[in-house]
């Protein structure tokens, strides 16, 4: 991969076709090419168009490292309006989708990916360019465009929770049978919280333990007894541990 | 404990000895590996806590075969090895524990200190035979003449040292003080061994004019000397040296060459004379044994002579040795106790460094203590060594000395000892009732003793901290402790004083040794001066340096140091007010020859006309007040005793040059209505901004119309705690569609319940966004402020102040949370992104509030961060390395902390002790609580602290708590990276260099204080490359420039960035994400322009075998192997930091550059560079920018490099 035309040193991108048992249909077989050691300044885009040369590009993406569900993990929360996540800035690996099984080919021949054109120009952004581009681009918001953007996505988002709202009012099945039990209406269940759940469940623990007796049989009084002794030996031991790594660092030396 | 009950039911019915049998068959029945005797000294263990019910034979017999396989069940269970019945030794031990240590861990804490402490049977027997042999050496001594010697008389000589008569010592030398106790301390044992003169060889008239001591000094001379000639001392290190800083007090110090003890051990040979050698009654204070005619002085003959009390308690330390000692052995002979606690006493005494010098509380001082609480039935025979040592806090600080103690038996006449202790600040007489053993302490230093013994009881009761290592382990430098110092040294300057202003009876009292004078007349005149604004004034002391014995005797006592512990509520009141002129006529003339022509005459506001000396305005800057203190000592030295500021140094305030403002930048050039000073300093600025915030603040809960209430604000940025090192000016303006300001102030706002916000993050944030909008509109329309708004929040210009407003919500907080269950349950679960927003959101407001009420207690909290800061990040540590709130943390655990009786007062004290706490810290078991208002429970802190030892691998390596995050405890402020491991090592070795040199000029008579470049500059040593970026692009901080490790200093720019963009650090944070692996990058995050980089390891570029997870930034290299090249990845950090780099060079092409740079130009050597290629031959792209003055144009940066005579390293 050479960013100038004169480079010296430079990356070198291994790269062969995607090959593997279990496909992901977003790289569909026989039309991905595979790319390992990718640099972190290399984005879709200027992939898009080295590759361009060896035919139409369906998609271009990344991932941290070759896997199953990492392309998803690497473009985690970053699509989303609104949001300041950014995709990683590391060495990465990319997956090339291109129209037609015959560009892989003709991909594989290319000796090296220029990342510049023809006068020389690097097509990666970098430095103040790159810079001056984010922060006008996606730091600053311009409050008129930023009031639409919101409103559209508001509505958007209001028709959705609509649709639920009444598919949870109607308690019908679906075609799969199944039937939305939301917080209100007749069969209104209880919330699915790990919190709610907790709280019952001690509800039924403290009322267990409420109705037993602790200190009826003679058995009882003496286990909590033996307890009571193998805790103050377990402190004791702890104590102990803590003065033997003290020990071992050295702490008991005041000069 | 199954099994014993079982027993005792047994043994109710069995004789004894059958059942001790039946026991021992049981127990092997029972295949447990328990010793029999155990289970037969618990039988009466009843009593001892364990309330085991009396057993009832009849009933208890049925039960036992059904029992018995019960006992096996639960034994099979598991911990059978924790279930053994308590013995009778172990619930004593637990019962001890519990009383006589304050818990096991400190028990067990003091137990491994005193092993650790413990003496070597090797030197205890080379004592013994030593002593033996110089027994036999004494004896073999024979009276005689001396007529000439070729040893110095350690000792300034008024007459010749010839014609002395030795007569042989009656007395078997014999050992005293710790040596005699038991109670010898490494690392350096000094053995006391005293040698009496014998009674003959003194004349009754020896008592006057000192000369006991020329024949004290002459008997040591001429015992040295004959020592010298006998072969079996030979070889040993003869030096002398005084006894307690004492000039009066010459010791033979005797290093032996003895293989088993090399260097570690030291005698000193003292010499003394038996008590009845003088007339009872001689010595007692308020006689006189120094003629004034001794230093031809003239005396009104009918005056009374003035006492030589100290003089006199000088001469008793010796006569009284013998009888002192015998009590003392007596008393501490056989008892470990004793001896264990006065080793606990002493190992404090001496962290705290109050036992040194002249005005030392000796150590034998608190041994003599621990007899007299005997005596007094206070301590009991039977006490642990941590009772003596508690006991002994509690009573000192208890106990007022002044009036006077004693441990003479008879000392029942209470007249007898007051009149005793008029004569002296501290009074403690000691078995004879003739010394006072606490002669020579000063009442501060003694003070200074009852604070600390206080504070160590104080924390002995603090069941929430671990106080061994702060009363035992940690040292604390008497240097450490005092806010300010004053340094006398000048010669002739000392000369003048005592010549001229010390009293005559002083002169007598102390035998004309300089520095008690110099003390008594120094403390004298500064208590009265400074009243209230100090708490005390303490000698700082260092012992003097031994010399060998054929050498003169050196003159001590020239020079003094004295620590001065500011009282923060009175140090910086502007105003000295006298009393008022016509009332108290004779006051205000005292008052006016006290404060000379500082007092005028000045009417008050109440109407009174009073003198009055006035050192400031109500105005001036805290940086400014801090310094009152300095100008009135510096007034009274120079009025009262004709000293000039020059000739003395007082040390304050030196290091906090570094966070003013830097003089390059002209305040009258900036247009603003706040009263700016140009020396003003980030500190002073600060209210600037907070005043504005509160203003903004008022604004926005005035807005009208709003959907929501605005239920709170809370500003986030360091700057609202009093913490921002880098000066914040009011700058800020708008350009265009942008907000230029080098600092954006967050603010974090909340609004007031509603139930219709969406349940979805993005929604959440859309609505979000659109009520910064609004409230954008509304602050425009309502109170004519301007905004823009950006990605993090709404951006507000204020009076010159940047703002940030953010919208917390906590239905965010909970959707990032928010994760559903295989079985469908929804749960909240912390992750990365949840535990930021928290943190920023919702912990960081209230810690920062925390900080900010910190700083309104201590005020010197504020500069103290601003300090450590700065020495942070001038040691090229940024927020990236070294998170700059754990710097606040752990300047704020320092405060709030009680490692020494007061609090600190002066920011340089503060950040002397912040270097102390990094270099002696131990990170990996200790981890920082920051307690506010006590909301972690002891039983929380124990837990936390079991969590953390057992599982210390989850926690980073700085672990930081306070009370706001107790779910995150220890993971929230720090990371794994931040700092890692190395960078801590790495400001640990910083902080120690620091310390050391700080120590050096501190505790030198002749070096003057570091000055702060020695300290805020890093070393340019170490770093594999620099990469320099470009002047004119990267602007310069505002805070006072010390250099840079690399580069000279050059043009400073301080143009403007726009708000909310850091471009170096978003710069470095990029590299470090992509190649943290292969190197490290450090840069000085105010106002650096250099990147300086350290390569990993070797072996992370050493080729390996292709793998196809691990080939990021790798070439292939031979043999299918694959390698990272440096050189690529040098490439790639040029190509980020297109536009922004001048060049990359190693440090060491830096310094010659930098060498040559200073040497004369000649022609050719400047043609040479012009002929050199520039790095930056391709042409640039057209930027559109608007805003030009940020960055220069291109044509601009061309013409710079050109100027510039560098190298490019291509």
């Amino acid at each position: 991969m050479r960013t100038a035309p004169q480079a010296k040193y430079c990356h070198s991108v291994y790269m062969r076709e995607h090959f593997i048992r279990l496909m992901d249909p977003n790289k569909p077989k026989g039309r991905t090419l595979f790319l390992l050691n990718i640099p972190p300044y290399v984005t879709e885009d200027s992939l898009k168009t080295v590759f361009g040369r060896a035919g139409t590009i369906e998609a271009v993406e990344f991932a941290a490292k070759p896997g199953k569900e990492e392309t998803i993990k690497w473009y985690e929360g970053t699509g989303e309006p609104f949001s300041t996540t950014r995709p990683p800035f590391s060495f990465k690996v990319a997956y090339v989708v291109f129209q037609k099984s015959s560009s892989i080919g003709k991909a594989l021949a290319l000796k090296s990916i220029d990342l510049f054109n023809s006068s020389g120009e690097c097509i990666v952004q970098t430095g103040m360019q790159l810079w001056h581009e984010e922060y006008e681009g996606s730091y600053l918001m311009e409050a008129r465009k930023a009031k639409l953007q919101v409103s559209k996505y508001m509505a958007g988002y209001d028709k959705r929770e609509r649709a639920a709202a009444e598919a949870a009012k109607t308690g019908e099945a679906d075609a799969d049978g199944w039937v939305t039990v939301g917080k209100e209406g007749r069969n209104a269940g209880f919330e699915q919280k790990a919190s709610v759940i907790g709280r019952l469940e001690q509800k039924v623990a403290r009322d267990h333990k409420s109705k037993e007796l602790k200190n009826f049989y003679t058995f009882q009084i003496r286990e909590s007894k033996m307890q009571n002794i193998v805790e103050m030996r377990k402190k004791f031991e702890e104590d102990k541990q803590k003065i033997a790594l003290l020990k071992q660092s050295r702490r008991f030396k005041p000069f | 404990m199954l099994k014993t009950k079982r027993k005792l039911g047994k043994s109710a019915r069995i004789p004894n000895k059958t059942s001790k049998k039946a026991a021992r068959a049981e127990s092997q029945e029972d295949l447990t590996a328990e010793d029999p005797t155990h289970l037969e000294q618990s039988s009466p263990s009843s009593d001892d806590g364990f309330d085991e019910p009396e057993p009832i034979p009849a009933k208890k017999n049925p039960s036992q075969s059904t029992t018995k396989p019960k006992i096996n069940k639960f034994k099979q269970r598991g911990d059978a090895k924790n279930v053994k019945p308590p013995t009778l030794e172990e619930m004593k031990e637990l019962r001890d524990t519990q009383n006589l240590f304050h818990s096991n861990l400190f028990k067990l804490q003091v137990k491994e200190m005193l092993e650790e402490l413990q003496l070597k049977p090797k030197y205890t027997e080379f004592i013994d035979n030593w002593l033996e042999s110089f027994k036999v050496f004494t004896q073999q001594l024979k009276d005689g003449l001396m007529e000439r010697t070729h040893l110095e008389v350690p000792l300034n000589m008024t007459q010749k040292p010839t014609g002395f008569v030795f007569s042989k010592p009656t007395r078997e030398p014999y050992l005293i003080g710790a040596a005699a106790t038991g109670t010898l301390l490494g690392p350096k044992i000094v053995v006391d061994v005293a040698l009496e003169m014998p009674k003959e060889s003194l004349h009754k008239e020896d008592y006057l004019n000192l000369r006991y001591d020329q024949k004290r000094a002459l008997y040591l001379t001429y015992v040295t000397e004959r020592m010298k000639e006998s072969p079996s001392y030979a070889k040993d290190q003869f030096t002398f040296n005084y006894y307690a800083n004492n000039p009066l007090k010459p010791v033979l110090e005797l290093t032996p060459v003895a293989k088993q003890v090399t260097k570690h051990l030291q005698v000193r040979l003292f010499i003394t004379a038996p008590l009845s050698s003088f007339k009872p009654g001689r010595f007692v204070p308020w006689n006189n044994n120094i003629r004034p005619s001794l230093f031809n002085d003239e005396w009104d003959e009918e005056e009374p002579l003035p006492s030589t009390q100290h003089y006199n308690a000088n001469v008793l330390f010796d006569l009284t040795l013998a009888e002192n000692q015998a009590h003392l052995e007596k008393a501490f002979k056989g008892r470990r106790n004793f001896q264990d606690g006065l080793l606990l006493l002493k190992v404090w005494l001496r962290q705290r460094e109050l036992g040194i010098g002249y005005s030392g509380f000796g150590t034998h001082i608190l041994a003599a203590y621990i007899v007299y609480l005997n005596a007094q039935r206070i301590l009991h025979q039977s006490s642990s060594s941590y009772q003596v040592a508690r006991t002994v806090w509690n009573q000192l600080a208890n106990t007022d000395w002044t009036k006077g103690i004693s441990l003479a038996p008879a000392s029942s006449q209470t007249e007898e000892l007051g009149k005793l202790a008029a004569h002296y600040d501290v009074c403690f007489m000691d078995f004879t009732g003739q010394l006072n053993l606490c002669a020579n302490v000063p009442l501060s230093v003694y003070q200074r003793v009852r604070e600390e013994a206080k504070l160590a009881v104080d924390l002995l009761n603090d069941m929430k901290l671990n106080s061994f290592p702060l009363i035992f382990m940690q040292k604390c430098p008497l240097y450490s402790r005092v806010d300010n110092i004053l340094k006398i040294t000048n010669y002739s300057c000392v000369d003048q004083m005592l010549l001229l202003h010390s009293q005559p009876q002083f002169k007598y009292d102390y035998a004309k040794y300089g520095y008690p004078q110099l003390l008594q007349l120094l403390t004298d005149l500064l208590r009265k001066g400074l009243a209230e604004r100090i708490q005390s004034i303490i000698p700082l002391e260092r012992a003097t340096e031994a010399w060998p014995v054929e050498n003169k005797a050196p003159v001590i006592g020239k020079h003094i140091q004295l620590g001065l512990i500011l009282q923060p509520e009175h140090a910086y009141e502007v105003l000295n007010k006298g009393p008022a002129a016509n009332e108290d006529p004779e006051g205000a003339a005292e008052f006016r020859r006290f404060w000379g022509e500082k007092s005028n005459l000045r009417r008050f506001q109440d109407g009174s006309i009073t003198e009055a000396v006035v050192w400031g305005t109500a105005q001036d800057a805290p940086a400014k007040k801090r310094l009152i203190v300095r100008q009135i000592v510096l007034h009274l030295l120079e009025h009262h005793l004709q000293v000039e500021g020059k000739d003395v140094q007082y040390i304050a305030a030196e290091l906090e040059e570094v966070y003013r403002l830097s003089p390059w930048f002209k305040v009258n050039k900036l247009k603003t209505k706040l009263p700016l000073d140009q020396d003003t300093d980030a500190e002073a600025l600060s209210p600037h901004v907070i005043r504005c915030y509160d203003e903004l603040a008022r604004q926005l809960h005035g807005l009208n119309d709003l959907p929501l209430e605005i239920v709170s604000i809370s500003g986030t940025s360091a700057v609202f705690r009093y913490c921002e090192p880098q000066p914040v000016l009011p700058q800020a303006r708008v350009a265009g569609s942008h907000i230029l300001t080098s600092h954006v102030q967050r603010v974090i706002i909340q609004l007031g319940q509603s139930g219709k916000w969406p349940n979805e993050l993005t929604a959440l944030r859309a609505l979000k966004t659109a009520f910064l909008i609004e409230i954008g509109e509304k602050l425009e329309a309502q109170c004519r402020l301007q905004w823009v708004l950006s990605a993090e929040g709404l951006l507000v210009l204020k009076q010159g102040f940047c703002f940030l407003i953010e919208l917390a919500h906590s239905k965010e907080l909970a959707l990032l949370k928010q994760e559903v269950t295989e079985r469908g349950v929804t749960t909240y679960v912390d992750n990365p992104a949840s535990r930021a927003l928290e943190r920023h959101h919702y912990i960081l407001p209230k810690v920062s509030g925390a900080l900010h009420s910190l700083h309104q207690t201590h005020s010197a909290f504020g500069p103290t961060v601003l300090l450590a800061k700065r020495w942070l990040a001038t040691q090229l540590l940024d927020d990236g390395l070294w998170p700059e709130t754990a710097t606040e943390l752990l300047v704020a655990h320092l405060f709030q902390q009680r490692q020494a009786p007061q609090a600190i007062a002066a920011p340089q004290t503060g950040f002397i002790r912040f270097l102390q706490l990094l270099a002696h810290s131990d990170f990996n078991g200790e981890l920082f609580l920051l307690n506010f208002n006590n909301s972690w429970q002891e039983q929380q802190i124990a837990d936390l602290e079991h969590s953390y030892r057992s599982d210390r691998q989850s926690y980073p390596a700085l672990a930081l708590a306070t009370s706001y995050d107790m779910q995150h405890a220890g993971r929230l402020w720090t990371s794994e990276q931040s700092p890692s491991q190395r960078v801590l090592g790495h400001v640990t070795r910083l902080a120690r260099h620091a310390l050391e040199i700080i120590e050096t000029s501190l505790m030198s008579k002749d070096l003057r204080f570091v000055r702060p470049a020695q300290l805020f500059r890093a070393s340019n040593e170490g770093y594999d490359l620099v990469i320099q970026l470009k002047p004119d692009l990267v602007p310069n901080s505002l805070s006072f420039d010390l250099g840079s490790p690399f580069v000279s200093f050059s043009q400073p720019n301080f143009l403007l960035p726009p708000a909310g963009a850091d471009r170096l650090a978003r710069i470095v944070r990029q590299l470090r994400s992509a190649y943290s692996d292969f190197a490290a990058f450090f840069y000085n995050p105010h106002g650096g322009k250099e990147l300086a980089i350290v390569w990993r390891p070797p072996t992370e570029f050493a080729p390996k075998p292709f793998k196809v997870t691990e080939l990021h930034a790798c070439t292939p290299c031979e043999n299918g192997k694959v390698q990272v090249l440096k050189e690529t990845l040098i490439e790639d950090f040029k190509l980020l930091l297109k536009d922004f780099y001048l060049r990359i060079a190693t440090p060491e092409e830096l310094k010659r550059e930098q060498r040559e740079h200073q040497q004369p130009k000649r022609y050719f050597n400047a043609k040479q560079s012009q002929e050199e290629p520039k790095p930056q031959a391709k042409p640039k792209k057209q930027k559109v920018r608007k805003d030009t003055e940020q960055e220069a144009p291109p044509k601009k940066k061309k013409r710079l490099i050109k100027s510039s005579a560098l190298k490019a390293l291509n």
